[in-house]
């Protein structure tokens, strides 16, 4: 199999069956082509078509004996209702002067999402089809370099998601495996953060010690490398339904931190909210931070409305040690969350807005929570490999993709894992 | 809901698209928060996530059990200057909140009925499975006109953190 096959885009709305696409019962009618333009023009006056733009007005049928003969859509025709005289009076007078003889037949609901679909769509009625005009690198497929990569740093999340890592210590054995997310910039093919689920063991913070230094995991593909992903990612078909429920998984289960009798363990900060991707964004958003500290005129503000209203900034975990690229002075940052720390010189030109340009690589389809702070981050694409079939918001639940309301919108794919992949890999 | 729009012209004074809330226990302030998205660059940090997080603090350092917490949250109340959006409306009813006060509605990323109803989670449990959050009552236009006016005093001022000149007179990101 090749890899790009294992990535699958999930579009913005939820995909038809192909051979049963929802339709919509019109009049139509035969007409003398001599009289065609004046009957279409007279159509588009008193029975503009609004919804159905996608469909074509006017269809060409070249009938046994190669004649030719035009068939033009009069109006929409209601459910239950074929009786002639429901047509407005206007229409009624057009079929009668033109001698008409109206019947009833389908048209295609939606305007067509692919080639497929439009194919299909017109052994009903022709309908026009424009390929999307946008493009999101992948939504029209990836290149075998880009599928290896997508690969890798889903490969990345896997390892990160069932490891019993330094991060994440679990209050219990069943809740081995959890969420992992993987922040990468697909133009210079960097981490930019990674995190786990943390609802039972949150010992990071908000400020910029969550922030750790790409090395830190370029140190584990050596980890990687011992399992090699294509043996592992074609060993079986992935499947829907998973055998084993994965209780640990934040997004899969958010209620289930209200159902815990047991104190956990005192030493570290829990917070029910904790899911990967929260804490990944927060992490990537310490890295901007500490990379890009604002300019003084500014942050002296910031810092004076902080002591009126603090929150976890005076929370004793955020004494954490930091991993600053620049490796300024740590104790001065901690102890001001964005310090004075402008006299960095190597910082690089372009500083990015948020996670614009950014990916992000999920285990399991986020919850809705999870999935609107992606969009609030600017993320540009998702890729996830389990589905969510309860609380996802990606196509399983809702879909925001889809949303045409929301500011700012991603592109989602779902790459194909076997559920082995959470086994095999304990190192 | 005075509170929370003074929290929301706290947050204005610093530069950040004004919205803020309180949370309310047994009729008492027990945490307030304002939008900190431009300060913390993290677009996550809505004025609901940062009481959430003063609370979730507090709470633990009493020594408060997930269980105890729940409870809490359970017969708190949120009051906020504009419907919480997609994100925060899931996070209320992962903590699983009483009940919620808005002023304006976010037709645009509103969580509790113009986009999603997210405050009408299904809680009936199936299959003996956690159900994964909990709804909330929710009432809407409380002060709006003082919330929207926040919001109009903003965007009128400029956005200096938008990417782009124009963005909508809704919540930002």
């Amino acid at each position: 199999m090749m890899n790009n096959c294992l990535i699958v885009h999930i579009p913005d709305k939820e995909p038809h069956d192909l051979h049963h696409q929802p339709t919509e019962c019109v009049f139509a009618s035969a007409i003398d082509p001599k009289h065609a333009n004046q009957i279409v023009r007279c159509l588009n006056q008193i029975a503009p078509l609004e919804d159905l733009r996608h469909v074509k007005r006017i269809q060409k049928k070249v009938l046994e004996e190669g004649q030719i003969q035009l068939l033009v859509i009069l109006c929409l025709a209601s459910e239950g209702n074929n009786q002639l005289d429901s047509m407005p009076p206007h229409l009624q007078e057009l079929i009668s002067s033109y001698q008409l003889s109206p019947f009833i037949t389908k048209v295609c609901k939606y305007a067509a999402t692919s080639k497929e679909e439009w194919q299909e769509q017109c052994k009903f009625w022709p309908t026009s089809y424009h390929p999307r005009t946008y493009n999101i690198d992948g939504i029209t497929g990836f290149s075998e370099e880009d599928s290896r990569s997508v690969l890798k740093f889903m490969q990345s999340a896997v390892e990160l998601a069932t490891s019993d890592g330094l991060e994440t210590i679990c209050a219990h054995e069943i809740m081995h495996v959890v969420n992992a997310a993987v922040i990468v910039d697909p133009s210079t093919k960097q981490i930019i953060s990674t995190a786990c689920d943390q609802i039972f063991a949150w010992n990071t913070c908000k400020d910029d010690s969550c922030y750790r230094k790409p090395e830190l995991c370029s140190s584990r593909t050596i980890i990687y490398s011992k399992c090699d992903p294509h043996e592992k990612l074609h060993s079986n078909s992935p499947s829907n339904q998973l055998k084993q429920p994965y209780t640990g998984v934040a997004c899969l289960y958010p209620r289930q931190w209200a159902e815990q009798k047991s104190h956990p363990q005192s030493s570290y900060y829990w917070h029910p909210l904790q899911h990967a991707a929260m804490v990944a964004i927060e992490s990537s958003a310490a890295r901007d931070r500490c990379l890009f500290p604002r300019e003084e005129n500014s942050e002296a503000k910031y810092l004076e409305l902080d002591s009126e209203n603090s929150s976890w900034t005076s929370s004793p975990a955020k004494r954490q040690k930091t991993a600053c690229a620049n490796g300024e002075d740590v104790e001065k940052l901690n102890a001001h969350g964005q310090g004075d720390h402008s006299q960095t010189s190597d910082q690089p030109p372009t500083r990015p807005y948020l996670c614009t340009g950014y990916d992000i690589y999920l285990i399991w389809e986020p919850c809705p929570m999870c999935a609107m702070a992606l969009v609030h981050q600017r993320i540009r694409r998702i890729f996830y490999a389990f589905p969510n079939p309860k609380a996802g918001a990606l196509g399983s639940v809702h879909r925001l993709q889809g949303e045409k309301s929301l500011n700012h919108h991603y592109a989602v794919f779902r790459v194909l894992l076997p559920e082995e992949v959470l086994h095999k890999c304990h190192t | 809901m005075e509170l929370a729009i003074q929290q929301a012209k706290l947050a204005l004074d610093a530069l950040e698209v004004p919205v803020g809330c309180v949370i309310v226990e047994d009729g008492k302030v027990i945490a307030s928060g304002r939008n900190r998205t431009t300060e913390t660059r993290n677009a996550t940090r809505h004025a609901e996530m940062e009481a959430i997080d003063v609370l979730l603090g507090q709470w633990q350092k009493n020594g408060l059990s997930m269980s105890e917490v729940s409870e809490k949250f359970s017969n708190s109340s949120l009051y906020v200057t504009c419907e919480p959006c997609i994100m925060c409306a899931s996070a209320l009813s992962i903590l699983g909140i009483k009940e919620v006060f808005y002023g304006c509605s976010n037709d645009k990323f509103g969580g509790c009925g113009s986009i999603l109803s997210l405050h009408l989670s299904n809680t009936t449990p199936l299959n003996n499975e956690v159900p994964p959050g909990k709804s909330f009552k929710c009432t809407g236009g409380i002060m709006a006109s003082e919330a929207v006016l926040l919001f109009r005093t903003f965007y009128e001022q400029g956005n200096p953190n938008a990417p782009k000149p124009h963005r909508p007179l809704a919540r930002q990101a």
